[in-house]
């Protein structure tokens, strides 16, 4: 008889399957132990006394004499074995049952050998008891009950075969437990399992199943564990032993899960449990993707490589990209993340592809990567925002397209964000549109009333467009919060815009440049419409500028290296007067290297804030490079004539571009500035040299002021 | 149908020789009841009440069926019961089985009448036809219900009516008990099977609070009560009603044979309406809710009549023709209690 023949047609979990105990497992008996192992599976030393019945694999072999010892029964041959379920099958043409039914008998009587023609001997005399065999085979087994003591109180002294009792109880207790599982009472699962140690087969897994999930459920692990550890040392079908796996995995911890694992059968190269080690795979890199001190042993992390590179699922790569993103390998999360995008645009991708160009510094791409992602969930919006606000606060500020602008300004207007929206600010200032910067600080500090940076660069538009009675308000407002916003408009040189250094804005004059032009103000919606809970709160994934010094730090406590880095990252931060702080701590007791890159930090910082003059002494406090020194003196004397320019002391601008024009070629846009301070100072001979040197160079710029010079001479 | 045909007209003939004892409901009657309201697969249907069965149907098809003395159908109830109901880890009934739920069991909480009901039943089977299977399960239940359902109040032995929702968390005018729970023939068997508990007590507490649950003008008990006062009350979130679970209190106590002719009297009195029917009261208004015209009620006022003025059971209430599950049962329970206790009612 072939086995496997048998092993398919025992299947079918969650059918009623009748006979079905005992199926040729001999071949995977565990050799010792064995009845231990079972009693601790079922947590019971004996079946239930009242069920005198054959006990299944593997204590049933030692009990065989006590099953020989039954009362005899109607349909008997070879030493009281009791063939009538046997011949009943085989009349009834169910191989499959008779199969099922021959090996049961093989396994309880070794000495046995099945009739050559089931069929041939006795002939079918009891048709009442056969009309009760097909109730059972039915699943009919209150009929069965109902025909058998109806058959007993007509027939004096009549007793069913000891066969059929025995198997209408099994299956009663296995609907008895099959209900009991499905209601949660795993108490009794366990208890009638423990009375029918027979329901406990290879043949009925899903009994298993419930068995070892009733263990797990009531605390008893290592019974569960038991149970699945028997399927897989004893079952051999391929569907149910990877049920198995998956089962345990539900409800085991991994641990247990690693060890059911080593009874893996492998078919050559591949193993049975290759998706389930797939699976593990990606949760233990999902998990470590959200959790940084999670680790990740090599070879799981090399299978969900390999999965990735060779199913191509988007699904792998994802998780592999926040792995190595936050273990800061921005390079493999680069790779993974636009591996991810390429098989399948999604916003989990993008949103890991964006964070790691904001790491990178490429925020421009970060932001028209994430544009379409920015309403798919407030991570997506956050990571949009910060790719926003990183893009603008950028030095030089860019360029940006009409496009790109005019979307950033919808979306930071409608996220109310108060980052992006003071980084507009900052932005706006920098083009010179001191109106619109004022709006935007003021938008982003009404979304954030706490916000300290954006209330002090409202502070510097309200000083620099004269507003002082709005500036003596502000002041009130942050008194004893913000050492720098009292500042403003008292310290000896007054602050000038801050930023645009190094690019070519056509003009400082009133004329306006058609980029900034695009530089729209924000809606002015009232603030008490729908505040967003995250508000002001940044980017949740780091948004690369803010990152490390984002709390309060006394940098009179920092070592001078440490209080150097402090600086910095308060520079990316946008908080330059504390950095010049930072920077000044650094310059006392650091070593000649870190007093020089502190004394460079220290008047960009001061540069930054506005204080020029503040930044011309920081740039004395040690030597600097001499390509540095050219740096921060240009850039000094750009800020003063600016700023000069701004105040109207346009003799004072011209000096400081002359200084300026004896250490670095003058650009055109400080040409431009120089023109308009010969033209306020009337003296239109120079300003038409210079603008005729403007013009000539192809700037409009230069022909505005030529014709502005026009007009002028007229009158 | 044409094998239950077969097995009605085999008892017809020769039930009572075969079984032996003088069954207390006839072959027909019982063929009556189970062809209408017991399933093939021995699930008994509650037809009143959308065709769910419930663990106290069970307990009566069980106890019906023994008084009839039929075993087969007394094995097919027992199989269902077994394997549908008996499934709860403290080895009580699940109450509710609808066969349309997804699992059949829609309320896994139990009920103790039912529990009672299912292992007295049991527990006769057991003991009168040498099932030791049956008495076995019978002690189960009872040690279970001591456990879990019996518990003790101000000196009384009191019947929890659920596991679930009946605790002093769930019920503000905690304790809360159903006076028609004590099925007082069962109580000294169920005492026997488990010694340990407090079964013995439990009659008396019960007829205690049936006397004193007298509410409205009729003076009749609600069928939810609460004994959280010195006297009791009807209980909070219930219908203060004299119902339907109630109309069998005093069939209960008249087949414990030990009951109190002024209690008994009292509660006739109270729910025969003028032609003999039982009425469902409102005790908070005294106003009829229905009046109840099926033999199975009105055989109660009827038995109540015949013993405590010697009045015979009129004709019409003697013969039995199936109307609903719930009165058709307390017609079987009836006759068969005339039948054994009270011959002179015929």
């Amino acid at each position: 008889m072939p086995m496997t023949s048998i092993k398919t047609v025992a299947l079918g979990a969650g059918t009623l399957l009748l006979g079905t105990f005992v199926v040729a497992q001999e071949r995977y008996f565990p050799a010792a132990g064995s009845q231990e192992i079972w009693h601790e599976i079922t947590g019971s030393a004996e079946p239930t006394p009242e069920l005198d019945v054959p006990q299944p694999m593997p204590t049933m072999l030692a009990q065989t004499s006590e099953v020989e010892t039954k009362p005899s029964q109607p349909v008997e041959t070879q030493n009281g074995v009791d063939e009538s379920a046997l011949r009943y099958f085989a009349r009834k043409g169910d191989t499959r049952r008779l199969e099922i039914e021959i090996a049961r008998l093989r396994a309880l009587y070794p000495g046995w050998t099945p009739p050559a023609d089931p069929l041939a001997t006795p002939p079918v005399t009891d048709a009442a008891l056969e009309e009760i065999w097909e109730l059972y085979s039915q699943g009919r087994l209150s009929e069965a009950r109902h025909k058998i003591a109806e058959r007993q109180a007509s027939v004096p002294g009549w007793q069913p075969p000891a066969d059929l009792t025995d198997r209408l109880a099994l299956a009663e207790s296995r609907e008895r437990l099959i209900n009991a599982s499905d209601l949660d009472q795993y108490a009794t699962v366990i208890s009638v399992a423990s009375q029918n140690p027979q329901l406990l087969t290879c043949s009925e897994v899903d009994v298993l199943w419930r068995v070892a999930e009733a263990f797990a459920r009531t605390d008893r692990d290592s019974r569960a564990y038991d149970a699945y550890r028997y399927i897989l040392s004893t079952c051999d079908d391929a569907e149910e032993r990877l049920a198995t796996m998956q089962n345990a995995l539900q409800f085991l911890p991994m641990p247990l899960v690693d060890d059911l694992l080593a009874l893996e059968r492998s078919d050559g190269a591949v193993g049975e449990f290759a998706e389930i080690r797939d699976t593990l795979a990606r949760n233990a890199v999902a998990k470590a993707g959200e959790d940084k001190s999670a680790t990740v042993p090599a070879t799981t992390l090399d299978r969900l490589k390999k999965l990735a590179e060779t199913e191509k699922l988007p699904t792998d790569a994802r998780l592999l990209g926040w792995y190595y993103y936050n273990r800061q390998d921005i390079e493999a999360a680069d790779k993974w993340f636009r591996m991810a995008l390429s098989a399948e645009p999604s916003a989990d991708a993008a949103e890991g592809l964006a964070l790691v160009l904001i790491q990178r510094e490429l925020y421009a791409d970060a932001e028209e990567l994430m544009y379409r992602w920015r309403d798919d969930s407030d991570d997506t919006r956050v990571v949009y925002l910060a790719a926003v606000a990183n893009l603008l606060g950028l030095e030089p500020r860019p360029l940006l397209s009409g496009e790109v602008l005019s979307r950033i300004v919808a979306e930071v207007a409608r996220s109310r964000n108060v980052e992006a929206a003071r980084q507009l600010g900052w932005y706006a200032r920098a083009f010179e549109q001191h109106a619109t910067a004022k709006a935007w600080f003021t938008s982003a500090l009404g979304w954030g009333p706490d916000d300290e940076p954006s209330a002090y660069g409202l502070a510097l538009t309200y000083q620099l467009l004269g507003e002082t009675a709005q500036l003596d308000q502000l002041k009130q407002r942050w008194t004893g919060r913000s050492e720098r916003i009292q500042l403003v408009g008292v310290a000896e040189t007054e602050p000038a815009p801050a930023g645009a250094a190094g690019r070519s804005v056509g003009t400082a004059a009133p004329v306006t440049p058609p980029a900034i032009a695009r530089i729209v103000e924000p809606n002015t919606a009232p603030a008490a419409s729908s505040r967003r809970a995250n508000e002001g709160s940044g980017a949740k994934r780091g948004t690369g500028s803010a990152r490390g010094c984002s709390n309060y730090t006394n940098p009179e406590r920092l070592q001078p290296s440490a209080a150097l880095s402090h600086g910095w990252c308060l520079m990316d931060a946008d908080r330059p007067l504390e950095a010049a702080k930072a920077f000044e701590v650094a310059l006392r007791g650091g070593n000649e290297r870190t007093r020089r890159d502190a004394a460079y930090g220290q008047s960009l910082a001061y540069l930054r804030a506005g204080l020029v003059d503040n930044a011309a002494v920081a740039a004395i406090k040690a030597p600097q490079s001499g390509k540095r020194a050219v740096e921060l003196q240009t850039n000094i004397l750009d800020e003063r004539a600016r700023g000069a320019f701004e105040r109207g002391r346009y003799a004072e601008a011209i000096m400081a571009l002359d200084r300026r024009a004896q250490i670095a070629p003058e650009r055109i846009d400080l040409m431009v500035l120089r023109g308009y301070s010969y033209m306020r100072l009337n003296r239109f001979g120079d300003a038409r040299r210079v603008f005729e040197a403007v013009a000539r160079t192809g700037s409009r710029d230069g022909i505005k002021g030529l014709a502005e010079l026009n007009n002028l001479e007229t009158y | 149908m044409s094998v239950r045909a077969a097995v009605a007209a085999f008892f017809l003939v020769s039930g009572a020789m075969v079984c032996g004892a003088q069954a207390q409901i006839t072959a027909s009657e019982w063929s009556d009841y189970s062809n209408r309201f017991v399933s093939d697969e021995g699930r008994v249907i509650d037809d009143g009440n959308g065709g769910i069965s419930h663990s106290e149907g069970q307990g009566y098809g069980l106890l019906l069926a023994f008084l009839a003395s039929n075993k087969p159908d007394f094995a097919r109830i027992w199989s269902f019961t077994q394997r549908e109901l008996m499934i709860r880890d403290d080895h009580l009934a699940a109450w509710k089985w609808d066969p349309n739920g997804t699992p059949k069991i829609t309320d896994v909480n139990n009920a103790s009448d039912g529990d009672i009901l299912i292992a007295y039943a049991l527990a006769l089977a057991g003991k009168d036809w040498d099932e030791p299977r049956f008495t076995q399960s019978a002690r189960s239940i009872a040690d279970a219900l001591g456990t879990s359902a019996l518990f003790s109040h101000k000196g009384e032995t009191l019947l929890l009516p659920g596991v679930h929702g009946f605790g002093a968390d769930d019920q503000p005018d905690w304790p809360v008990v159903n006076p028609s729970y004590w099925i007082f023939e069962a109580v000294p068997v169920l005492a026997g099977l488990a010694p340990d508990n407090q079964w013995t007590r439990l009659s008396e507490s019960g007829t205690a609070l049936i006397s004193k649950a007298a509410f409205g003008k009729n003076h009749l008990p609600a069928d939810w009560v609460s004994v959280a006062g010195t006297t009791p009350r009807p209980a909070e979130g219930f219908p203060v009603e004299f119902g339907y679970n109630s109309v069998r209190i005093p069939l209960y106590l008249m087949r414990s044979m030990d009951s109190d002719m002024n209690l008994l009297r009292r509660l006739r009195d109270g729910m025969t309406g003028p032609q003999g029917a039982v009425t469902l009261i409102d005790l908070t208004t005294d106003q009829v809710t229905a009046e109840l015209e099926d033999p199975g009620y009105r055989i109660i006022s009827a038995l109540a009549t015949c013993v405590l003025d010697g009045t015979r059971i009129p004709q019409d209430l003697r013969v039995f023709v199936p109307t609903l599950y719930y009165p058709a049962t307390l017609q079987l329970l009836a006759l068969a209690h005339i039948r054994k206790d009270r011959p002179e009612c015929l």
